[in-house]
């Protein structure tokens, strides 16, 4: 649940899904900020304007950002 | 597609988010993120997906907030149109701001701002929210912006790189749109938090015949006339009507008690049955009548003739010969008791829904819909908040909110110029809500369901407890486990203890050990000292006991404490002086503990030192059932309490807890206590003594508290024990251990021919 906690303290509104093969974090940082995001590893690593910061999860993650929408996806056995 | 469209959760609302199950978003090929174009029978309107909850899975369903439903013109249950739309971001975009805004500066960032990441299109009305959200009463102070024209055309969306201009010509029409909109109230689901079941409940009894009114004629039933909402005051009854009116959007009118009594005879129910037609011609409609205890109260208790009157009136209209049709009648009460009987019968107030204090997760949803247009800083916690909030109802969340906004505020008054009619927009962008303006509100506002019991839950908490293992762990099976696992407790079978009994010799820790278990269940706390339940009137003290519980069942899960209990509950058959009010206040305490009521989540904990004292009937199982007893501490536990009160200060190395330990036999916590405050008394007293006034400051690291002081206290504090009182301590756990009943009858006959 680390991951959860680091976007929600980063003032995202943050969800958590679990489908039956994968689980899903969706942070929403309003679409008008300029975010970018990168997959190095386990790391996923968040860039807005100025200011990048690294979130840790486990396994491999899938991420992308949309309008302001921000997709983790994790295969099932992780638990982020 | 065609979707189902459903209330969004409280902490989504107000992003322009709209949840779709994974199904359907994999059937459009759409990812979180996507703008999505909904449209309604009579409008349309842009979000973004959000995933949707797991509830929804596979049911074709689309989550929007309250401000989405109105823009698409949609309410709860019915069918959209959502389809994948194109949006544009907009490089520039001219707003037209209502005549009357008296704000000024440059505005632009501050609209950038709150529309930011909003898709809107050429002639639209967005509300815009200017700086505290909350100040301004539920969702009001929303300043409605027309949206002039956009750059590129059609649908954009707003981001932090448009430019915002204000057009030049102010939108007049705006400012009536506002006034006729405050006719039907502009609450939405989202805006009441923690009452989820509630809301449904109601909007069954009230949606559903309004809507599709063939339902109840093909089932051959008369569609419900009315609902009773009741509960303590500030839960929110009057919102959920509000909003249910809004949400259906039914024609809405309410009756106010005192506004309809006239001095002219025949005047006041003239008045009734006008609002009843008046509601009828615009059918659907919602009358709500809030505090209905004023105008129906009991018949045969009233002495006023206009008040039977009323009733009476009230009665025909909601169950008259003539059909109402579509007219459903909302009341709201917080003393359901006091209501005419004749009106809780089926065919009038069909339904009588209760409205209770919330629970955390309730709470943490009220905070929520109230900071949802606060500017807060980052990183304050809402379920904090939620935690520390036990008894806070709706109204007392939004009065924090609105103290800790009231902070922020203060903290910016001196860059007021309140000579000035406009407020410059650089200020109005500083205004932030900082977490020490949330502790600082918390301090002012006490939980109004509680107010008269309320304690406030005391910070102390299970480390602050020295010795006493055993005791403790008992506790905690009697009154944490049922309240942390009733899963557990409902497997085996088990009921909980109804209440415990401590007692002990003067001094132990009862009252401590309270204090603890209060802190840690995370329950109300209410603590009853005993003699203040006494009135002088009769019949008023026993109704104190009454209304002690009531209040606790009300806001369940709760301890009650009763300190001293053998004050209020001495062995009835003994008193003869004081008229009996003793007895019967034992009665009542009896009848509370093991009445016909339910007790549910409530468990009594008393204290004592003369448990010999005790009416009998109080102490058998099923009622104070567990008897701890709280003895005087041995070695290893005086050596804990040592701990624990020398935790803080500076002790010199040739302290010894252990030996200690060993020379306060018979010392009880209290003791301990004052024997350590003793020895840092006698330490500050040489040290001040001995030290210049004037470097007391710079010297005072060094004082260390020594063997000495401690030899000099033991001498000036003695064991408050000896070993009588523990012998009789322990003759008593031993005749609780088997209740002596040969004895018991003895004294009963004493008594009788007395």
């Amino acid at each position: 649940m680390e991951a959860y906690k680091q976007l929600s303290e980063r003032g995202a509104e943050v969800a958590r899904r679990e489908y039956s093969d994968h689980v899903e974090l969706a942070a929403d940082f309003g679409p008008a900020q300029d975010i970018d995001v990168d997959v190095v590893g386990e790391t996923v690593i968040v860039v807005t304007d100025g200011e990048s910061y690294d979130i840790d999860v486990d396994g491999t993650p899938q991420a992308f950002i949309k309008n302001g929408v921000l997709t983790i996806e994790l295969d099932e056995e992780a638990d982020s | 597609m065609k979707l189902t469209v459903k209330p969004l959760k409280q902490k989504d609302a107000g992003r322009g988010l709209a949840a779709i199950d994974r199904q359907a978003m994999s059937e459009m090929e759409l990812e979180n993120g996507d703008y999505i174009i909904v449209k309604g029978d009579s409008g349309r309107t842009v979000a973004r997906v959000w995933p949707g909850y797991p509830e929804d899975q596979g049911k074709g369903i689309v989550r929007i907030d309250g401000r989405l439903r109105k823009e698409t013109g949609v309410g709860i249950d019915d069918t959209v149109n959502v389809e994948k739309a194109d949006v544009q971001p907009a490089t520039s975009l001219t707003v037209a701001l209502p005549q009357n805004l008296r704000v000024r500066g440059n505005v632009g960032p501050m609209i950038r701002q709150n529309l930011s990441g909003q898709a809107v299109t050429q002639g639209q009305t967005v509300p815009v929210s200017f700086g505290l959200g909350p100040l301004s009463s539920m969702s009001g102070q929303r300043i409605p912006l027309k949206v002039a024209n956009t750059e590129p055309g059609g649908t954009v969306v707003v981001t932090d790189s448009t430019e915002i201009e204000i057009s030049e010509q102010p939108a007049e029409q705006l400012t009536d749109e506002e006034a006729k909109e405050r006719e039907t109230p502009s609450v939405t689901y989202e805006d009441i938090g923690g009452l989820d079941k509630e809301l449904e409940q109601v909007r069954e009894m009230i949606e559903l015949p309004m809507r599709h009114p063939e339902l109840f004629q093909q089932l051959g039933i008369e569609p419900p006339k009315g609902v009773l909402l009741h509960g303590p005051p500030g839960t929110g009854k009057t919102l959920m009507a509000r909003a249910v009116a809004n949400e259906i959007d039914a024609y809405f009118t309410d009756i106010s008690g005192p506004e309809i009594m006239s001095k002219y005879y025949g005047e006041s129910e003239e008045q009734m049955r006008e609002v009843f037609e008046e509601a009828e011609e615009n059918s659907p409609a919602v009358i709500f009548i809030d505090e209905i205890d004023s105008i129906a109260p009991k018949r045969g208790e009233t002495s006023g003739d206009v008040e039977r009157r009323v009733v009476a009136q009230l009665l025909s209209l909601m169950d008259g010969l003539e059909e109402r049709g579509q007219v459903i009648v909302i009341g709201a009460t917080n003393r359901v008791d006091a209501i005419d009987p004749a009106l809780r019968r089926g065919g009038r107030f069909d339904r009588e829904i209760e409205v209770g204090v919330p629970d955390k997760e309730g709470r943490k949803e009220i905070l929520q819909v109230h900071t949802r247009g606060m500017p807060l800083v980052e990183g304050i916690d809402l379920d904090q908040y939620a935690e520390s909030t036990h008894g806070f109802v709706g109204a007392d969340i939004a009065g924090l909110t609105k103290e800790a906004a009231m902070n922020a505020l203060r903290r910016i008054r001196p860059e007021l110029d309140l000579e000035e009619d406009e407020i410059d927009a650089d200020t109005l962008e500083k205004l932030q809500v900082t977490e020490q303006d949330f502790k600082h509100a918390m301090k002012g506002i006490e939980p109004s369901a509680l107010r008269e019991v309320f304690v406030e839950v005391p910070e102390i908490t299970w480390e602050d407890v020295g010795g006493l293992e055993e005791t403790k762990e008992r506790l905690r099976e009697t009154i944490q486990w049922p309240l942390e696992y009733p899963g557990v407790f409902e497997q085996m079978d088990m009921q909980a203890a109804k209440g415990v009994m401590m007692y002990g010799p003067p001094g132990t820790g009862k009252t401590l050990l309270a204090k603890a278990i209060a802190n840690e269940s995370q329950s109300n706390f209410i603590s009853i000292k005993g003699p203040e339940l006494l009135n002088k009137y009769v019949g008023e003290s026993e109704k104190g006991v009454r209304e002690v519980f009531e209040k606790a069942r009300a806001n369940a899960p709760t301890v009650v404490f009763f300190d001293e209990i053998d004050s209020i509950a001495g062995e009835r058959g003994q008193h003869s002086g004081d008229s009996g009010v003793g007895e019967r206040v034992v009665s009542q305490l009896l009848t509370e503990l093991d009445g016909l009521e339910e007790l549910e989540d409530v468990v009594v904990i008393a204290t004592t030192n003369r448990p010999d004292l005790i009416d009998p009937a109080l102490v058998r199982p099923g009622r104070l059932d567990r008897h701890i007893h709280v003895p005087v501490p041995d070695e290893e536990g005086r050596r804990k309490i040592f701990e624990v009160h020398t935790r803080g200060k500076p002790l010199a190395d040739d302290v010894d807890l252990d030996e200690l330990a060993e020379k306060t036999e018979g010392y009880v916590g209290a003791d301990i206590e004052a024997v350590s405050r003793e020895a840092s008394m006698a330490a500050t007293r040489e040290f001040i003594n001995s030290v210049d006034p004037d470097d007391v400051d710079d010297s005072v690291g060094n004082v260390r508290v020594t063997a000495a002081h401690f030899d000099q206290a033991l001498e000036e504090v003695s064991a408050s024990v000896d070993e009588e009182t523990r012998e009789r301590y322990e003759e008593i756990e031993d005749k609780f251990g088997r209740r002596d009943t040969d004895k018991a009858g003895e004294n009963e006959v004493g008594r009788t021919f007395h």
